[in-house]
């Protein structure tokens, strides 16, 4: 093949082809990348390479971005919903590195965003791809370890066990006790784990204008949401879906309607609450949103209300 | 399990392939996949490339991006020509397969005997991801409401048009969507635009 | 107030150089060299080569000092490297039949053709520690030379010699297809029932540790397929490959294996004589222990084609199949220590809720509480 392993990365002078995958790979992920968005929620099988970080940390979301990414695109890094937490800090520098391309904390600027565990607050637009690490991919695994069986019962849409565990929970609980990875139907037809978002995250996911692409390294699949499909959280008639919500409102920037990280303060139950998504917070406290934690007001100003 | 291709004996007209492989192939594959994730939506191909006999401009950029010693090619009679067989066998290192059903990616032509479109492989009940996609080189695509779409990617309808679209190509394309997860997916490819059918696509032709 | 918790980039900068240090240990101390650890520790270069799926001593020697010793970070060095390299050429099956012996030994027969050569083996060795090799002991002895070379024919036990009596199952579509697809997992995706071939490779790169307690476990009962030790050999084979253009085969190179066939129960019909049946353990460079238990599982496995009953987790080729890869495996199991904080809330906030609604329902019914 004279055009594989080859092409140098010019902007590096590495010895590593662009975005480091060699292209043979890459065409590989990207057929198995159309596949998954022609079948939306069904895990296409693909050989998954062994890449320079470990299993379990990212390994599937990188490669799907690898094969994805141009020259041209910006990138952003989340974990948590943070930019700077390790993880997401070790990937953006992998790509900036091996791929020269230009990166952001904001998501507004971004055209690919890859993510662990959150999908960004602000509402994601038809030019942009969301990227999600994904650690088991099957939503059936807990209830079957078997891929032998799981893959049948997708075949036959035997969903049923799905629905049985989550009513033992209500029955248990009087709630469905699922918080994250919380099952999906994609269009009516396949199960699917939206990776460990928290449940909050699932409405986010339906007829969402940008594509969304799953990547999962060391189970070797890919799946997809084309945009604008239908995704509906699992739920029943008398148990209707419903997302987190806490009493407190972010203590920087007093989002309410944000997704919030606790924060123990000391080891007398002193705690507070702040956006676990880093760039909306930001974005709200550079346009003069305040909490009651935050620098500029005095400290425990919600107290003192 | 293919040992790598040998470059010996090229013939001395083959035409170049990419320019640069990893960004060119990346930016015809992004295009590909906005086609594919918004059914009908017509993109501009985003690069100039020669185009041997009997394929058009799109189609071959499609194969150098997508197509390699893994996925073996059909090409219909009339696409087959041996420049064509030449430039994929040199550029992508595929195999060319006398049978459609053994193939992962057909390109063909509207005046074709569509009856090939039914021995392609559609997977199965349990990797139905198993099917083979179908380019079809078309003289012009454009969004005049002669099919309107629904379905994955798109909002409420899209529309589109193909130029000498054959009632033989619905009837086949109305028994792949029952198929379902199984089934054929279409890319039209003009001479520098590309349109896609993925299998979800429901069409209410007008 | 409250500042939140920034820096990543530094002190992940930071954490490599504390790293690098920490790799070196006391300066007074001379440095390691890699090919002190390819001549010294050539147990451990084995089997990086062998689960790193790459015969390159120098550079499994590499990856083992960078790795600080920890053998299964050495492996997945390896094999991060190996997944870039371009592949040239697939060789032609090796011919262990032609190995140049450093050790071959039968459990099954006292003596054989070729007879049993025992080599370098730890087998014997009384495990009591050698402070001499501690007071940077002197060079040992050279080892005493044979009075004759080991015989240049050195039939194979399984193949040459039981089954010339047809006393073992023939391997089917095994040497006399060489030019058989060969299965890749490292450029397929994995699906089941997976062949033989797919799952010996799997073997082969799985976690000594793993596939020496499945092997074990075979033979305690979670299994039926006691094994004799057929053979094991160690030694140097040629590795050739054949051109396209050139139309022969060119030998590129010696690499060192240690083979082991096991010969196992046998089984039979009434239409078929009874047989014994097989399992089979191949790994880079010296490593009995991977290559017999290897065997072991690999024989374990083949229970659906000899129609036995599952019994174990061993004959279970997808249960072992998904667990045996170290590098998958140690990524996994150690990736719950990032940051799971927003997974966590959600589960802290459901438990509260739940605990909250316990409370209020106890305190709107006073009267049951009273009465319990």
């Amino acid at each position: 093949m004279e055009n594989t392993q080859t092409s140098q990365n010019t902007e590096t002078g590495a010895a590593y082809n662009f975005a480091y995958l060699d292209e043979q790979t890459k065409r590989m992920i990207r057929r198995a990348l159309l596949k998954a968005v022609a079948i939306p929620g069904y895990q296409v099988p693909f050989a998954g390479r062994e890449m320079p970080m470990p299993y379990g940390w990212g390994t599937g979301g990188v490669q799907v971005t690898a094969a994805v990414i141009g020259p041209d695109d910006t990138l952003k890094v989340i974990d948590q919903g943070a930019d700077d937490t390790t993880n997401a800090v070790s990937i953006r520098q992998f790509f900036a590195k091996t791929a020269g391309v230009a990166t952001t904390e904001k998501t507004a600027e971004a055209s690919i965003i890859q993510t662990r565990h959150r999908i960004p607050e602000k509402p994601l637009r038809d030019d942009q791809i969301l990227v999600y690490q994904v650690p088991i991919p099957e939503p059936l695994r807990f209830l079957e370890p078997r891929e032998t069986e799981t893959r049948k019962m997708h075949a036959l849409e035997e969903y049923g066990l799905m629905h049985v565990k989550l009513y033992e929970d209500i029955s248990r609980h009087g709630h469905i006790a699922t918080t994250y990875a919380y099952p999906v139907m994609v269009d009516g037809r396949y199960v699917m784990d939206p990776s460990p978002t928290p449940k909050f995250d699932n409405p986010k996911m339906n007829m969402m204008p940008a594509l969304q692409l799953f990547g999962a390294g060391r189970e070797k699949r890919i799946y997809a949401l084309p945009p604008f499909t239908r995704v509906e959280s699992l739920d029943f008639e008398d148990h209707p879906f419903s997302v987190q919500s806490w009493d407190d409102e972010c203590g920087m920037c007093s989002a309410t309607d944000s997704y919030l990280d606790e924060v123990i303060l000391d080891d007398k139950g002193n705690r507070m609450f702040v956006c676990s998504d880093t760039d909306y917070c930001t974005e709200r406290q550079d346009a003069g949103h305040r909490g009651p934690q935050h620098h500029d007001q005095p400290l425990g100003g919600k107290a003192a209300e | 399990m293919t040992a790598p291709h040998t470059t010996s004996g090229i013939a001395p007209d083959l035409l170049p392939g990419f320019e640069h492989d990893a960004f060119q192939s990346n930016a015809v594959f992004r295009t590909v996949l906005d086609a594919m994730s918004r059914p009908g939506n017509i993109y501009n191909l985003p690069i100039s490339i020669a185009a041997p006999d009997g394929l058009n401009e799109t189609a071959t950029a499609f194969a150098l991006a997508m197509i390699d010693m893994d996925t073996p090619v059909w090409l219909s009679p009339a696409c087959i020509s041996g420049a064509a067989i030449t430039h994929l066998k040199f550029h992508c290192g595929c195999p060319i397969v006398d049978d459609a059903a053994k193939a992962d990616f057909a390109f063909a032509r509207l005046d074709d005997d569509l009856s090939f479109l039914s021995r392609l492989a559609v997977g199965n009940a349990e990797y139905p991801d198993q099917s083979a996609t179908v380019v079809f080189m078309v003289d012009a695509i454009s969004d005049h409401p002669d099919m309107i779409l629904t379905g994955p990617g798109i909002k409420e309808t899209h529309m589109l048009s193909v130029a000498g679209l054959p009632a033989a190509f619905h009837t086949w394309r109305r028994e792949n969507t029952t198929l379902f997860p199984c089934g054929v997916d279409v890319i039209f490819a003009s001479p520098h635009q590309i349109a896609a059918l993925p299998r979800t696509t429901r069409i209410e032709v007008k | 107030m409250y500042v939140a918790v920034k820096g990543g980039e530094r002190a992940i900068n930071n954490a490599h150089r504390l790293l690098a240090e920490k790799r070196r240990g006391n300066t007074e101390t001379p440095e390691i060299e890699t090919d002190q650890i390819e001549q010294q520790l050539s147990l451990s270069v084995a089997r990086v080569m062998s689960e790193g799926s790459l015969f390159d001593r120098d550079l499994a020697a590499l990856a083992i000092k960078q790795a600080r010793g920890d053998l299964i970070e050495a492996i997945f060095l390896i094999r991060a490297y190996r997944t870039t390299l371009p592949r040239f050429a697939f060789s032609k099956p090796i011919e262990t039949g032609k190995m140049d012996i450093e050790r071959r030994i039968s459990a099954t027969f006292k003596d054989l053709p070729g007879g049993q050569i025992l080599g370098p083996t730890f087998d014997y060795t009384h495990r009591l520690l050698d402070f001499t090799l501690m007071a940077n002991g002197q060079t040992p002895p050279e080892a005493a030379q044979g009075d004759q070379p080991v015989d240049d024919t050195m039939p194979r036990v399984l193949d040459d010699l039981l089954n010339y009596e047809g006393l073992i199952q023939d391997e089917p579509a095994s040497a006399d297809n060489d030019d058989a697809p060969v299965a890749d997992l490292t450029r397929e995706p994995v699906s089941f029932p997976a062949g033989r071939d797919l799952r010996l490779q799997n073997l082969a790169r799985g976690d000594e540790g793993f596939i020496l307690s499945m092997g074990y476990s075979t033979q305690r009962g979670y299994a039926n397929s006691h094994a004799f030790v057929g053979e094991i050999r160690y030694g140097k084979v040629a590795v050739e490959i054949e051109p396209e253009e050139l139309g022969f085969a060119i030998d590129i190179g010696d690499i060192d294996i240690t083979e082991c066939e096991t010969v196992n129960k046998f089984k039979g019909s009434k239409i078929k004589p009874p047989q014994f049946t097989r399992g089979y353990g191949l790994v880079f460079g010296q490593s009995e222990r991977k290559a017999i238990s290897m065997a072991l599982v690999d024989r374990a496995m083949r229970a659906r084609e000899m129609g036995e009953q599952i019994m174990g987790p061993a004959q279970d080729e997808e249960f072992i199949m998904e667990h045996s890869d170290n590098v998958q495996a140690t990524g996994f199991v150690e990736h719950i220590k990032l940051p799971h904080y927003v997974d966590f809330q959600g589960e802290l906030e459901l438990v509260r809720r739940m605990r909250k609604e316990i409370e209020a329902r106890a305190q709107s019914t006073p009267e049951t509480k009273a009465a319990e």
